[in-house]
């Protein structure tokens, strides 16, 4: 589709604009998008906050509208078993109250990451060498395992015995990195 | 009441001025200093927001444990709990911890290297929040040094990471990278010409986001902007330092091209307002803070642009520091009344400026 200004670029960006009569749509290059934006700047408009932009979720429209009366029939939604956070809670105060939240979550996680992260909703980008490395080592621990099932099934009882004391070997270390104060031997 | 300084200023300033409010760096006429935060929290325990007293005090002695014990030498740390108020003020001012950290009744510390380049603040949002802050341009310099603390203490103690999200924090709009990267800029001449309102929305659609220096909603004081990523998900930190990168770049460029305008379209005008500014900081008896923001800017674009001479650049960096009221109490070594600032600011920006010409002259005679 070309750009509804300059019809000469393709369109890259879908611009809405609240009128009086209601929103209209555009669709602009990115040049015509950057110039339109310029000139329909309201310095008056403040960014909204987390807490103002998660609380528009259950008002069911992405545009922003008064959204008291839908809150108050809000369901609680799941509860973190660490801190008892309900993601009704969580969209409240605009806040994770643990790690475990992020699990207990999981499924809505998206939806929420998609509009604070420009629609990006998995994480690319550093990973800790611990983390890779637990990883790695619960990998290979379930490798073993799945060996020994085999070796027990073919009555290679030695073999067998040999990857179990490999697999506790590498629990052993795994739990090390599970710990990872001092004593480990992450280096 | 009259009161009069603890000490001079010259000696005030020595035992104050940090790492990046000196005027180093690339672009450091325009980028007063670059930012970079990391946040990070432990695995198994509950965010501050949510957390118990004694949860907090595992955090606090795991991390200040693993930092302090790391072989770097000059580490300082402080219980804000244990600080008095003035002196946790103080470290707002610089930028070293946020005014959230400070509140007593919750459980931050904060542990800064030698030159106050690094900060860790512990238990604010997050349990750990790396910071790094550099003079001028230096987004690669400030990130390298915040990863590196971050590799240190990633090998230390269990992160709460996960596969999808990335590095969990308290806040969703830090989930991810966890990191925010900002520069401050002094964009006068944009601000002088309306630009900025233009421009602002337009980087808003790059994924970046611009306020003025002291924080969200804020108004731009002195002319300071704080440009940084919006965005934490998705992304992988290389590619949010370069985007930002860019953007600083151009509104280095847009800045520069309109204080080439300015000068030529308006010479005469120009001069005259950073002049009378001048004039004001060298004399003024009562300098409310708003009118020595504005005032700071326009010296320091006279510097910049030659037409002020013998007045070094980084009086702005400092002075836009010193001039907030915890400083100014430090240095009048009392509580101050708002009346009583004014007059203290008055005093403190004649007497940097008179130290300013001191140096001046000396250097003639030799």
């Amino acid at each position: 589709m070309l750009c509804d200004n300059c019809k000469e670029r393709p369109a890259s960006v879908i611009f809405t604009q609240e009128g009086m009569g209601g929103s209209s749509e555009r669709h602009l290059c990115e040049k015509c998008a950057f110039q339109t934006q310029m000139f329909h700047f309201d310095p008056s408009q403040e960014p909204l906050s987390i807490q103002q932009f998660l609380s528009h979720w259950f008002s069911g429209s992405e545009s922003i509208q008064p959204f008291q009366q839908s809150r108050d029939s809000m369901p609680d939604g799941p509860t973190c078993p660490d801190c008892k956070l309900t993601f009704r809670k969580f969209l409240d105060i605009g806040k994770f109250g643990c790690p475990t939240c992020y699990d207990t979550f999981r499924g809505q996680l998206p939806r929420v990451f998609s509009k604070l992260h420009n629609g990006h909703t998995t994480h690319v980008g550093k990973i800790p060498d611990s983390f890779n490395e637990r990883f790695a080592l619960k990998k290979k621990v379930e490798e073993i395992r799945s060996k020994m099932q085999e070796a027990i099934e073919m009555e290679r009882f030695e073999d067998a015995a040999a990857l179990r004391d490999e697999a506790n070997a590498l629990k052993e270390r795994l739990a090390e990195c599970g710990n990872g104060g001092e004593g480990s031997d992450v280096d | 009441m009259e009161v009069k300084a603890a000490m001079s200023i010259n000696k005030f300033m020595k035992g104050a001025v940090t790492g990046w409010m000196t005027s180093h760096g690339e672009h450091s006429d325009i980028v007063m200093s670059t930012r970079i935060r990391l946040a990070r929290n432990l695995r198994g325990f509950r965010f501050p927001i949510a957390f118990t007293a004694d949860e907090a005090e595992k955090v606090d002695s795991q991390v200040s444990a693993a930092l302090l014990t790391s072989g770097e030498k000059g580490y300082a740390y402080m219980k804000m709990a244990e600080l008095p108020g003035l002196e946790r003020q103080v470290l707002v001012e610089k930028h070293l911890v946020s005014p959230q950290l400070t509140d007593v009744k919750r459980h931050g510390a904060v542990i800064l290297s030698e030159d106050e380049t690094l900060s860790i603040m512990l238990n604010e949002e997050d349990h750990i929040r790396i910071q790094c802050i550099y003079p001028g341009f230096q987004l690669e310099n400030a990130y390298e040094h915040a990863d590196s603390v971050d590799n240190y203490l990633e090998n230390k103690l269990p992160y709460a990471f996960d596969e999808d999200f990335g590095y969990l924090t308290s806040c969703p709009s830090n989930t991810g990278t966890g990191m925010r990267a900002s520069v401050m800029m002094h964009l006068p001449a944009l601000t002088i010409t309306k630009q900025i309102e233009r421009i602002i929305p337009a980087i808003a659609r790059l994924g970046m986001i611009v306020r003025g220096s002291y924080g969200e909603g804020s108004e731009a004081p002195g002319n300071i902007y704080q440009v940084s990523n919006q965005t934490t998900l998705g992304k992988p930190e290389k590619e949010i330092l370069a985007d930002l990168k860019n953007v600083a770049l151009r509104l280095i460029a847009h800045e520069r091209r309109s204080r080439e305008i300015l000068l030529s379209k308006s010479r005469v005008a120009l001069e005259n307002k950073l002049f009378r500014s001048l004039g004001i900081i060298s004399y003024a008896r009562l300098l409310p803070s708003g009118e020595a923001a504005r005032c700071l800017s326009d010296v320091r674009l006279g510097i910049d642009l030659g037409i002020i001479e013998d007045v070094d650049m980084s009086i702005l960096n400092e002075l836009m520091i010193f001039m907030q009221p915890g400083f100014l109490q430090q240095y009048a070594g009392a509580d101050l009344t708002a009346e009583e600032r004014d007059i203290f600011r008055a005093d403190l920006f004649r007497e940097r400026l008179r130290s300013e010409q001191q140096i001046n002259e000396n250097n003639k005679e030799n």
